[in-house]
């Protein structure tokens, strides 16, 4: 496997988030870019680089980028999504924690691009230690005239799951309740305030330095064609090494997870795969066996890559428990707005409740399937229809292990 | 106003303005589609996912509520898989609701209830043990209590505090099946239009403590009036009920959607002055205080006019309808006494907002103006006539024309109020209303254009 370092270059560096190690090893450099690149010229090389959203959806971010005006009334922001809550992902605390003068370059890349003069960063409520980190380093940079132009804001979130949904974010950032708003029938920007706002994950922003600096090219030649460049994909349930490791689109998940997490723990069998955080669904052992990790290859098996982090469950696992605990999650975590999702989310929890008391009959299962197909595609978000798939993916793979214990 | 295009729904073209909403379509054209959230004075929010359609060319069902209008768009809102959709998405709606319809006040006006007839009718798969619980009487101020397991978190109450009224004390709290509707610890809904919320909940989560577990709805019959509480003229409906062998009764007061006079809404005010309406009435003719009748007082009418002629001043109430004003003025033409319309005791700028309320507190203030009545107050009065006109006048004898009961008189004759009676009034905008008679009562008192008739004849 090839060794890539575009966004965690810096990690293994003692004290690597302080402002004079990180520039001993290049931080900031790429200001210096800017002097000859128009914010359009910018906005092209991301373009060109093929750069993918990094939270889980995985859309182009040049196209998105290039949604925001150059020519605007109306002042425009940069909102750094850090409200990383998806169950099995905890890549970008790396980021913030390990290299946060690398986020706060690719901030200051990104709003010269997009002419925003502030960028707010939403962090999840529970990062506080990490947001103290981050925090330093913004004030280490403020303390050395980086910040003169861009002003950063560090805002916590309460610690709801859908404040990590874009429009929900930006409806929190506002000060209201975090509820996803209703979509735009075109394309055009988020808006904070009524203001054009482009939001990004926090790795989609710290790989723009790595791109400014070597050019789009030098990105594309990681990762697969349709999937350039890297991820910090993750891993973490029953492997020998769970953790943060870097590596290009592309690569087999079996090798990535017998390379870095040394393989299975204990040497037992694998049974299944949660791919790219919780709500990507399940994949048995078969299909991790042919599975690549890029957008592509877990599309083509109904399952999307999500934030590449891997939840790796080993042959004792109960898939009924597995899927239990993740509907307690969403159960929990439902905003509450949409009557499919608000209602669902408990419903289908109490049923695979009573499934695993061993309370259930096989009427139980069909309603299952029933209630999550109206939870699909009806809602305003897409927290329902992800739950709806990730019960589909269970019953599909795994529907003996619920037949057995009814 | 932008283009009007041409849309098919149902395998029918509807002529209607480019980008408008969809939703606002079906409802116009009273094409059936099921709905909570949506409404028109609030604007689309699109969370209770009722109001689904298909629409060719969309892979999902669409809601109507977040749907602009495009040309050539081809809507379907009757198909087979649309009604499924419903009806599952009205089961979910249902599963943790406490079905407690026969003690529910709302039962008869519920949209919950008539989509179930129209799209549920499926039996229950939940038991209520395993149902979410939440707070069943929580009384939320300005008379109106909630009940929140009722609740469909449509968001209508919130959203009217937060984009009508502006006060902002209602909202959501909790996620999922555990979200509620609450006030902020320790404070209360406290506004003057708060009851309108009641009339905006499309279920029985907020009921009106003034109005609930009195009359079941399907009992009362409906007139459609104009509220007297001031010169806005906001349009009402008087629900009203005359039960076999009792008298008919005003149960409340509820807001008429006039979208150039008071839109959907009324003030609380307004809404609970039918309480006024009915009690302390003025039901027998006296004279010095003596219960007398019919042929009597016409009697003594006659003699104090004769004995007055030349010193006899009319004063009109600027409430009565405008052919009552009309008639007694034309009436007192004919016994050649003084007319005066006196307004000043109507102004209240302390009553007085910038949404519906205005300082000056009588309905038919413009006609008074209109007509070039004197306003000012009469003195030095030999013989009064007052036609219910609420400030004490000073007169050596005085004949009231009184709704309800007062100050002893000379002679008191007995009048039907505005809602035993029909006539129009003018608002402060110069609109011409009319006001239907809604209530009879077992002892009807004679209208003013009655009256005078009868002193004539």
């Amino acid at each position: 496997m090839r060794e890539i370092e575009i966004v965690s270059r810096k990690f293994s560096f003692e004290n690597s988030h302080t402002l004079s190690v990180a520039q001993d090893h290049g931080a900031y450099k790429n200001l210096e870019k800017l002097k000859e690149l128009a914010p359009t010229e910018v906005i092209e090389i991301i373009k060109e680089s093929g750069l993918r959203g990094k939270g889980g959806g995985g859309a182009p971010a040049g196209a998105k980028w290039a949604l925001m005006p150059q020519e605007s009334e109306k002042p425009s922001f940069l909102v750094v999504n850090c409200d990383e809550s998806e169950p099995g992902t905890f890549k970008d605390r790396q980021i913030i924690t390990k290299d946060p003068h690398l986020l706060i370059e690719g901030i200051l890349l990104t709003c010269y691009a997009i002419k925003a003069k502030h960028a707010y960063v939403y962090i999840r409520g529970e990062y506080a230690q990490y947001q103290d980190v981050l925090q330093g380093a913004v004030d280490e940079a403020y303390a050395a005239g980086l910040l003169d132009e861009v002003d950063i804001t560090l805002h916590r979130g309460a610690g709801a799951y859908i404040c990590g949904e874009k429009s929900a974010l930006l409806e929190s950032l506002e000060g209201k309740r975090g509820h996803p708003r209703l979509k735009p029938k075109q394309p055009e920007p988020e808006w904070y305030f009524g203001n054009p706002t482009l939001v990004n994950n926090v790795e989609t922003i710290a790989s723009v330095p790595f791109i400014i600096e070597h050019g789009a090219d030098a990105y594309r030649a990681y990762g697969t064609p349709k999937s350039p460049g890297s991820l910090l994909f993750a891993m973490s349930g029953h492997v020998e090494k769970p953790g943060v490791y870097e590596a290009e689109f592309g690569v087999s998940m079996m090798e990535y997870i017998n390379h870095y997490g040394g393989g299975v723990k204990n040497g037992k069998k694998l049974k299944a795969v949660i791919p790219g955080g919780a709500s990507t669904g399940v994949m048995t052992a078969a299909e991790a066996e042919n599975a690549t990790l890029d957008y592509e290859s877990l599309r083509s098996i109904g399952l999307s890559l999500g934030t590449g982090g891997m939840i790796v469950m080993d042959e004792d696992t109960c898939m009924v428990s597995v899927l239990k605990n993740l509907l307690e999650f969403y159960h929990e975590e439902s905003c509450g707005q949409c009557t499919p999702c608000r209602e669902g989310t408990g419903w289908v929890d109490k049923l695979v409740g009573k499934i695993l008391d061993r309370r259930g009959t096989s009427e139980d299962i069909d309603r299952l399937l029933e209630v999550a197909e109206t939870m699909n595609g009806k809602t305003i978000c897409v927290f329902a229809p992800a739950v709806s798939a990730v019960i589909v993916s269970f019953l599909s793979r795994f529907r003996d292990e619920f037949e057995a214990v009814l | 106003m932008s283009k009007m295009i041409e849309i098919i729904v149902d395998n029918k073209t509807y002529s209607v303005e480019e980008g408008s909403l969809l939703i606002d379509l079906l409802i116009k054209e009273e094409i059936k589609v099921p709905y909570f959230c949506y409404h028109e004075s609030l604007g689309a929010d699109g969370n209770c996912r009722m109001c689904m359609v298909e629409i060719a060319g969309q892979k999902r069902p669409q809601i109507a509520c977040d749907t602009f209008i495009k040309a050539g768009m081809e809507v379907n809102s009757k198909s087979e898989n649309i009604n499924k959709v419903r009806t599952n998405i009205l089961e979910l709606e249902l599963i943790n609701h406490p079905v407690d319809c026969p003690t529910c006040d709302q039962a008869g006006e519920c949209s919950l209830q008539d989509f179930y007839m129209d799209y549920g009718l499926h039996d229950a798969k939940v038991s209520i043990a395993e149902k979410v619980k939440h707070e069943k009487h929580v009384d939320l101020g300005s008379n109106v209590m909630l009940d929140q397991e009722r609740c469909v978190l449509c968001t209508r109450c919130t959203r009217f505090t937060d984009k009508i009224t502006h006060t902002h004390e209602l909202g959501i709290v909790g996620r999922g099946d555990e979200a509620k509707v609450s006030t902020m610890p320790g404070r209360k809904l406290d506004n003057p239009y708060a009851m309108n919320v009641v009339d905006l909940c499309p279920v029985g989560a907020l009921t009106s403590k003034d109005f609930r577990f009195h009359q079941r709805v399907w009992f009362l019959k409906s007139a459609a009036s104009v509220c007297q509480g001031c010169a806005k003229g906001c349009n009402i409906y008087i629900d009203h009920n005359k039960p076999k062998y009792q008298d008919d009764v005003i149960y409340r007061f509820r807001p008429r959607r006039n979208d150039e006079v008071n839109g959907f809404f009324i003030c609380d005010e307004g809404r609970l002055s039918y309480k006024e309406l009915e009690t302390n009435r003025q039901e027998s003719i006296l004279f010095e205080g003596e219960v007398i009748d019919e042929m009597e007082v016409i009697e003594r009418y006659k003699a104090l006019l004769s004995q007055y002629r030349g010193e006899v001043t009319v004063v009109i109430d600027a409430n009565l309808y405008s052919e009552e004003i009309e008639a007694i003025v034309t009436y007192a033409k004919s016994i050649e006494a003084k007319v005066y319309a006196p307004l000043a005791c109507y102004d209240d700028p302390s009553f007085a907002d910038e949404m519906l309320k205005s300082a000056k507190r009588a309905a038919n203030y413009a006609t008074v103006i209109e007509m070039g009545l004197e306003t000012s107050m009469p003195t030095d009065i030999g013989l009064l006539i007052n036609f219910n006109h609420p400030t004490p006048i000073k007169a050596k004898t005085e004949i009231f024309f009184s709704t309800h009961q007062g100050d002893r008189k000379n002679l008191i004759f007995p009048i039907a109020a505005f809602s035993e009676n029909s006539g129009s009034l003018t608002n402060e905008d110069g609109i011409v209303q009319w006001c239907e008679k809604a209530v009879e009562k077992n002892s009807q008192a004679p209208t003013i254009i009655r009256w005078i008739e009868k002193v004539q004849e």
